[in-house]
C-alpha cells in the first residue's frame, strides 16, 4: 500500500506541473503565434516565453524523482 | 565579437559638405549620429545649426524629387523585364530624359488604359461564351417555334432552381420550359424558353426573385443563339488579338528604355539620399561638423581618403567615446570562422548593447556541448554527421542550410562523444548487439548520478555568467554593482555548498557556518538592490535547477530509444522489426534534434544570457549606396 501512494505521489508531482505548463504554453503558443504573423523579428523572444513555464515540470520531475528515489 | 568603434568628427569648408557627403557614402563605412552634435564646443561668438540648403541647391532637389517620382510611375507601368541595368551615366542627359518620360509616361499610360479595357472585355466575352456554349445543346430539347422568347440565367443552387421552376410555371400557366446545366466554371446556369407575350412578367418574375439574366452586348441580343456564339467567338478573338498587340508594344519598351529609368532611378535615389543626409550635419558661419560612428580600425583609411580629396580642407578627428556615450554606441557583430554559423542563433536576440558581450561566440562555445549532452548516441550522432556532410555538400555558398549543416556537424560530434562515454547506439541496441559498454555511466539507469551531473553544468554555466555579469559592470565603469554582483556570486557558490554538504555530508562541509555566509551577505545585497535581492538568489538557484532538463529530455530520449528496440524485436520478423524499430528511432531523432536545440538555446537565452548580457543595442548602419 506504501508503495502505491509513493507511486501515486510522484505521479501527481510530475502530473499536475505537466498540466499547468501545457496551459501555460497552450496561451503563450496562441499569443506567439499571432504575434509572429505581424513581428517575425521577435522569434526568439517566442521561444523563449514558450520554453519558460517548462521549468515546472521539470521542478515536478526533479520532485517525483526525490520521492521514488529517496522514499 | 562586438568591433570595436570608433566616435569620428568630421569637419570642413562648407562649400565642400556634398562632396564630403558624397565620399562617405561611397566608402559605405560611416554612420552619422546629429545627437552627438548636442555636446560640441563652440568657440565665443559661433552658433551651431542645421544646414540650410541655397536657392539652386532646393531648385535642384525639387527637380529630381519630381523627376524621381515620374520615372518611378513610368517603371511601375512598363512589364518587368529582366535586361538589367544600363551603365549610362544619367546626369549629363538628365534634360533629355526629363522631355522624354513625359512623353513615355503619357504613351504607356494610355496604352495600359486601353490594354485594361481589353481584358476586361475579353475576360467578359469568355465568360459570357462559356455560359453559352453550354445552354446550346439545351435547344436542342427545345420545340422549332419560331415565336419563343429564350433568357439565359444563373443559379445560385438547385434548390432555387425548383423554386425558380415552380414560379415560373405559376406566372406563365405553365407555358414556359426550364432547363439547366453547368458551365464550365462550376456555374449553374438555366436556359428559359417562353411565349414572345410572356417574356416581360417573366423578366419582372426573375427581377423580384433576384435571378440575373446572361448579360450579353447590345449588338447581339436580337440574334439567333447559334449565330450569337460564333459573334461572341469572333469579338472575343478581336479582344484577344488587341491584347497581344499592345502587350507586345508595352514590352518593346520595355525592352528599350527600362534598363535606362533603372539606371536614372537608382542615380536618383542616391542623389536624393545625399540630399537627406545633409540633414545630418551642422554648420557654423565658414564650416560643416558631423558626427558619427565608424569601425575603429577603418578610421586611418578614411583620414587618408578625405586628406588626398580635399587636400587637408576636410579634417577627421577621432573623439574619445564618453560614458554616457555607452549606449549610443552603433554595434557591429563579427563572427570569423567556427562561429560565425552559430550567428543564426545569436539573431534571435535584440543586439547586444555595445559594453555587453556578442553572444555568439558563448553559443557556439556552449550549445553544441549541451546538445550532446542531451542527446548523447552514436547511432544518432551518426546519422546527423551524415546529414550535416549533405548539407555541406550541396550548400557550399553561406545560406541559412549551409550554417544549419555546419552547426549539425559539430553538435553531432558532441552527441558522438557524449554517445561514447554513455555507451548507447540507438538506445541499448549496441550493449544488446554489440557489447558496448558506458565509459561513464548507463544514464538509462544512473538517474541520480545524470540528475548530479547536469546540476553541476548548471552552477557552472551560471556562475560563469555572473562572473561576465560582474564583468561587464566593470567595462561599464561601474565598479560599484559590479561588486554587488560579485556579492551575489558568493552568496549563490555558499548556497550551492551548503546544499552539497546537506545532500551529502562531509566532514569539510559544514552547512551551519555556510548558511551564516549568506544571512550576512543578504543585508548588503538588500542594502543595494533592495528587498528584490532575496528573489534575485532564490531565481538563480532555479535557474541552477532547470538544467535538470539536460538529464530529462536525454532520459526520454534513451527510453524512446529502448521502447523502438523492444517493439522491432517482439515482431518476430526480421523485416517488420526494422521497419517498426526504424519507424520510432526516426521519429525519435526527429525529437532527439527538435528538443536539444529548443532546450539548449533556452538554457542560454534565459538562464546563462540573464545574468549578464545587456540587449538592445543599436545595429551599426552605414551610410552606402543601394546600387553599385
Amino acid at each position: 500500500m506504501e508503495k502505491v501512494l509513493i507511486a501515486f505521489a510522484a505521479a501527481l508531482a510530475v502530473g499536475l506541473p505537466a498540466l499547468a505548463t501545457a496551459w501555460a504554453q497552450s496561451r503563450i503558443g496562441a499569443a506567439g503565434a499571432g504575434t509572429l504573423a505581424e513581428k517575425p523579428e521577435l522569434t526568439g523572444a517566442i521561444i523563449i516565453l514558450v520554453a519558460i513555464p517548462e521549468t515546472m515540470v521539470i521542478l515536478g520531475f526533479v520532485v517525483a524523482a526525490m520521492i521514488l528515489l529517496m522514499l | 565579437m562586438i568591433i570595436r568603434m570608433a566616435k569620428v568628427e568630421i569637419v570642413g569648408p562648407k562649400q565642400d559638405l556634398l562632396s564630403t557627403l558624397d565620399l562617405l557614402h561611397n566608402r559605405g563605412i560611416f554612420q552619422p549620429d546629429p545627437q552627438l552634435m548636442e555636446r560640441v564646443e563652440l568657440a565665443e561668438g559661433e552658433q551651431l545649426q542645421t544646414l540650410v540648403l541655397d536657392e539652386n541647391e532646393l531648385r535642384e532637389r525639387s527637380f529630381f524629387q519630381d523627376m524621381q517620382e515620374r520615372v518611378t510611375n513610368l517603371l511601375e507601368l512598363l512589364p518587368e523585364v529582366n535586361n538589367g541595368i544600363s551603365p549610362l551615366q544619367p546626369l549629363p542627359v538628365m534634360g533629355l530624359l526629363d522631355e522624354l518620360v513625359d512623353q513615355h509616361l503619357a504613351t504607356t499610360r494610355d496604352q495600359v488604359r486601353i490594354l485594361n479595357e481589353c481584358r476586361r472585355n475579353a475576360e467578359d466575352l469568355q465568360r459570357d461564351l462559356s455560359f453559352w456554349e453550354a445552354l446550346e445543346p439545351l435547344l436542342e430539347d427545345l420545340p422549332k417555334n419560331s415565336n419563343l422568347e429564350l433568357f439565359g440565367v444563373t443559379i445560385r443552387d438547385s434548390r432555387q432552381l425548383h423554386n425558380l421552376d415552380c414560379l415560373l410555371q405559376e406566372r406563365t400557366q405553365g407555358r414556359c420550359y426550364i432547363s439547366s446545366t453547368t458551365a464550365a466554371d462550376g456555374t449553374l446556369i438555366g436556359l428559359i424558353a417562353t411565349d414572345s407575350g410572356m417574356a416581360d412578367g417573366l423578366r419582372e418574375a426573375l427581377t423580384s426573385e433576384r435571378v440575373p439574366e446572361l448579360s450579353l452586348p447590345e449588338e447581339l441580343a436580337d440574334l439567333p443563339l447559334p449565330q450569337r456564339i460564333t459573334a461572341l467567338h469572333d469579338q472575343l478573338k478581336a479582344q484577344q488579338d488587341k491584347c497581344n498587340q499592345l502587350e507586345v508594344r508595352l514590352m518593346d519598351m520595355s525592352h528599350r528604355w527600362r534598363p535606362i529609368y533603372r539606371r536614372a532611378l537608382a542615380w536618383l535615389d542616391e542623389r536624393l539620399a545625399l540630399y537627406r543626409a545633409t540633414a545630418t550635419a551642422y554648420t557654423t558661419r565658414l564650416c560643416f561638423i558631423i558626427q558619427g560612428w565608424m569601425a575603429n580600425d577603418q578610421v586611418d583609411k578614411l583620414h587618408d581618403d578625405l586628406n588626398r580629396s580635399f587636400s587637408g580642407r576636410v579634417v577627421l578627428e577621432q573623439q574619445a567615446i564618453l560614458e554616457e556615450d555607452l549606449d549610443q554606441v552603433p554595434v557591429m557583430l563579427r563572427n570569423p570562422g567556427y562561429f560565425a554559423p552559430f550567428e543564426i542563433m545569436s539573431r534571435l536576440l535584440p543586439l547586444p548593447k555595445y559594453s555587453s558581450y556578442d553572444p555568439t561566440p558563448l553559443i557556439g562555445l556552449f550549445f553544441p556541448v549541451l546538445f550532446g549532452m542531451i542527446l548523447g548516441d552514436i547511432g544518432y550522432g551518426m546519422i546527423l554527421i551524415v546529414l550535416a556532410f549533405f548539407l555541406a555538400r550541396h550548400f557550399p555558398e553561406r545560406t541559412l542550410a549551409s550554417d544549419i549543416g555546419k552547426i549539425l556537424g559539430i553538435a553531432a560530434l558532441y552527441t558522438l562523444v557524449f554517445g561514447v562515454l554513455y555507451g548507447e547506439f540507438l538506445g541499448d541496441l549496441g550493449e544488446t548487439w554489440l557489447g558496448l559498454h558506458p565509459v561513464w555511466f548507463n544514464r538509462g539507469k544512473a538517474v541520480v548520478p545524470m540528475i548530479v551531473f547536469s546540476l553541476t553544468v548548471g552552477i557552472v554555466h551560471i556562475l560563469l555568467g555572473m562572473t561576465l555579469g560582474a564583468l561587464t559592470e566593470l567595462r561599464r565603469h561601474q565598479p560599484r554593482k559590479a561588486l554587488v554582483k560579485l556579492a551575489m556570486l558568493v552568496a549563490v557558490i555558499l548556497m550551492v555548498l551548503s546544499l552539497v554538504g546537506w545532500f551529502y555530508p562531509q566532514s569539510w562541509l559544514s552547512t551551519g557556518p555556510l548558511l551564516i555566509g549568506v544571512g550576512i551577505l543578504m543585508p548588503i545585497l538588500i542594502a543595494a538592490e533592495g528587498l528584490l535581492a532575496p528573489l534575485e538568489l532564490l531565481k538563480t538557484m532555479g535557474n541552477i535547477i532547470s538544467y535538470v532538463r539536460i538529464m530529462a529530455i536525454g532520459f526520454s530520449s534513451i527510453l524512446l530509444a529502448m521502447v523502438a528496440n523492444r517493439l522491432g524485436g517482439m515482431t518476430g520478423d526480421i523485416m517488420v522489426g526494422i521497419l517498426v524499430g526504424g519507424t520510432l528511432h526516426a521519429f525519435n531523432l526527429l525529437l532527439g534534434v527538435f528538443a536539444p536545440t529548443v532546450h539548449s538555446l533556452r538554457l542560454h537565452y534565459v538562464e546563462f544570457f540573464s545574468k549578464f548580457l545587456d540587449l538592445g543595442g543599436r545595429r551599426f548602419e552605414p551610410w552606402q549606396k543601394r546600387h553599385p
